[in-house]
């Protein structure tokens, strides 16, 4: 992680080393998770679908490192623009599985508890003679799956605020939302070997939905961003402020007399063009090369600006269609 | 946090749930093991010599032998009830029978609709020559007799270069190589020659979810295997 090009300041660089190693970290855990729990999956749905939550849970870890080094490349003949997007590909990806997946375990759960099916849990023997029934070492393996990755979610997730990058964000949060998975699947588990049969596809029904709704917001979020849909912070709570602020600065410039901006985010960088009405044609040139060097010193988020003069602005309808 | 306490609360449950209900885990939803505890047990048998034999006037072989020492364990008194698999199945998965014996393998198509249980037998039908004879290095060419109508008979005929000699009964066979169950192998003087043809991991199988009736007999049944051989040996193999 060094020369080619920087799209980061030093202090968020650092930000983005620590992420890169929390990330390897949670490939390494999760997959030892993946595969402890496929050993104790049996024939419990809540196990398979926290198995495959798990096996999910890869895909943003594996799309940030990936992105993290794809998105640093210079743009070329073949992609003027760079390779910012990719972050916004790979979202797009990651959020389409967790929502065909989630799906799909919706429907087998669902259908299970329908059809009454009763999941039978044998005994097994792990280590020497004595027999153990499979739902204590489930048990166990829940435990090893969930705790671990509400720790790292915690660890994951300022960082992803610093670097304003919503797939490490996507990440954590799913990581933080992963005690819900563990005590919902570890409910069915216990509800199998108490007797109640239905806890079981209950539980993986309840674990399933939580899948899908996170699929399904993530989907939004990956089209929002490749329609290019206003930027937002880091948790899509709201509108980021900075193309406001760049137009306001443009604004304040005495050449200016009316400015207008729209800024796309790609990845975790801001692109965009900002159209001026200048009070003149002296020195336009110049004027407009020093506003550029003022506005991309102003955050670091801002990558790439193109202020065109034009003679007057036609603003678009503010609310747009969705009005979201 | 949120999140922390609603974690906190529910492992706190759980522990809660797991120390009141002890060692009463795993229970059964529809009380299999209660109900045949000092009643009756409902067996489902279908003839597989020498698992299961039919002929006599009551139902005989190993898995029968066994069946009967469950139930003893249990003061069970043992209904037996003879069927097609596909008809004792059907009624196991509506909880009209307790257990269906007769031959089934870890291999089983019928995983869906009944609990299998872990395998307490492995047996597996191996070429095998006469004591006295030397072993074959290889068994390309060799003439082997194998049981016609069975597993063995079309995988030695695919998958190896011997040639198949199919017979009505190879306990019958003399001085030839045999493809014959290794259980037999002391009884007919015969030994290994390391070609194994197939592997069977000989279960039983219990109603879906009944998992306290499934641990108590698969409890059975790890404690009951090392009896097998013997049980094997006292089957007359005809």
């Amino acid at each position: 992680v060094s020369d080619e090009h920087h799209e980061l300041p030093p202090d968020k660089h650092r930000l983005l080393v620590k992420a890169v190693k929390l990330e390897w970290f949670s490939i390494v855990y999760l997959i030892s998770a993946v595969v402890l729990l496929y050993f104790a999956l049996g024939s419990s749905q809540a196990m398979k679908a926290a198995w495959v939550e798990d096996i999910l849970g890869l895909t943003p870890p594996i799309a940030f490192l990936i992105a993290s080094r794809v998105r640093r490349r210079a743009p070329n003949r073949k992609f003027p623009y760079g390779y910012h997007r990719v972050t916004s590909v790979a979202y797009l990806c990651a959020s389409v599985a967790l929502l065909a997946l989630g799906a799909f375990i919706l429907y087998d759960s669902v259908s299970k508890l329908l059809k009454f099916e009763h999941p039978p849990i044998d005994l097994v023997k792990p280590i020497g003679d004595e027999p153990v029934w499979l739902g204590w070492l489930m048990l166990g393996a829940l435990a090893y799956s969930t705790v671990p990755q509400v720790l790292l979610g915690r660890l994951k997730q300022p960082l992803a605020k610093g670097l304003h990058d919503k797939v490490l964000f996507a990440d954590a949060e799913m990581n933080r939302a992963d005690w819900m998975t563990g005590a919902a699947a570890m409910a069915g588990v216990v509800g199998i070997g108490l007797g109640l049969w239905w806890a079981d596809s209950v539980a993986a029904s309840i674990i399933s939905l939580d899948i899908v709704r996170d699929g399904a917001g993530n989907l939004k979020v990956a089209v929002d961003d490749l329609m290019d849909k206003e930027p937002t912070v880091v948790d899509h709570s709201r509108a980021d402020p900075l193309p406001r602020r760049v137009e306001h600065e443009l604004r304040a410039l005495d050449w200016v007399k009316d400015a207008e901006v729209r800024l796309r985010e790609q990845g975790h960088v801001f692109i965009g063009e900002a159209f001026v009405v200048p009070t003149g044609d002296d020195d336009l040139v110049a004027r407009i090369d020093r506003a550029n060097q003022h506005l991309l010193d102003l955050d670091w988020r801002l990558h790439e600006l193109v202020i065109t003069p034009v003679p007057e602005i036609v603003r678009p309808d503010p609310g747009g269609q969705d009005g979201a | 946090m949120r999140n922390n306490r609603a974690m906190r609360s529910l492992l706190a449950a759980a522990v809660a749930v797991l120390l009141l209900a002890g060692c009463g885990i795993p229970r059964d939803p529809e009380s299999t093991l209660d109900r045949v505890s000092g009643g009756t047990l409902r067996v489902g048998v279908t003839e597989s010599d020498p698992w299961t034999r039919l002929d006599g006037e009551q139902p005989a072989g190993v898995e029968v032998e066994l069946v009967r020492r469950f139930a003893g364990e249990l003061g069970a008194t043992v209904q037996w009830v003879q069927g097609s698999e596909a008809d004792l199945i059907a009624a196991l998965e509506v909880r009209e029978l307790d257990l269906v014996v007769g031959g089934l393998t870890a291999d089983t198509p019928w995983q869906a609709k009944a609990a299998i249980t872990r395998s307490f037998a492995t047996t597996r039908v191996v070429v095998a020559v006469p004591a006295g004879a030397p072993l074959p290095a290889d068994i390309a060419g060799v003439r082997v007799a194998v049981e016609a109508g069975t597993d063995a008979a079309g995988v030695l005929e695919d998958k190896t270069d011997a040639v198949a000699v199919r017979v009505q009964d190879v306990t019958k066979v003399r001085n030839s190589a045999v493809a014959v169950d290794d259980w037999l192998l002391d009884r007919l003087a015969l030994r290994d020659t390391g070609v194994h043809l197939s592997k069977s991991k000989h279960v039983m199988a219990t109603p879906l979810g009944e998992n306290a009736f499934l641990a108590r007999l698969e409890r059975f049944l790890i404690a009951r295997q090392g009896e097998v051989p013997a049980l094997l040996d006292a089957e007359d193999g005809s």
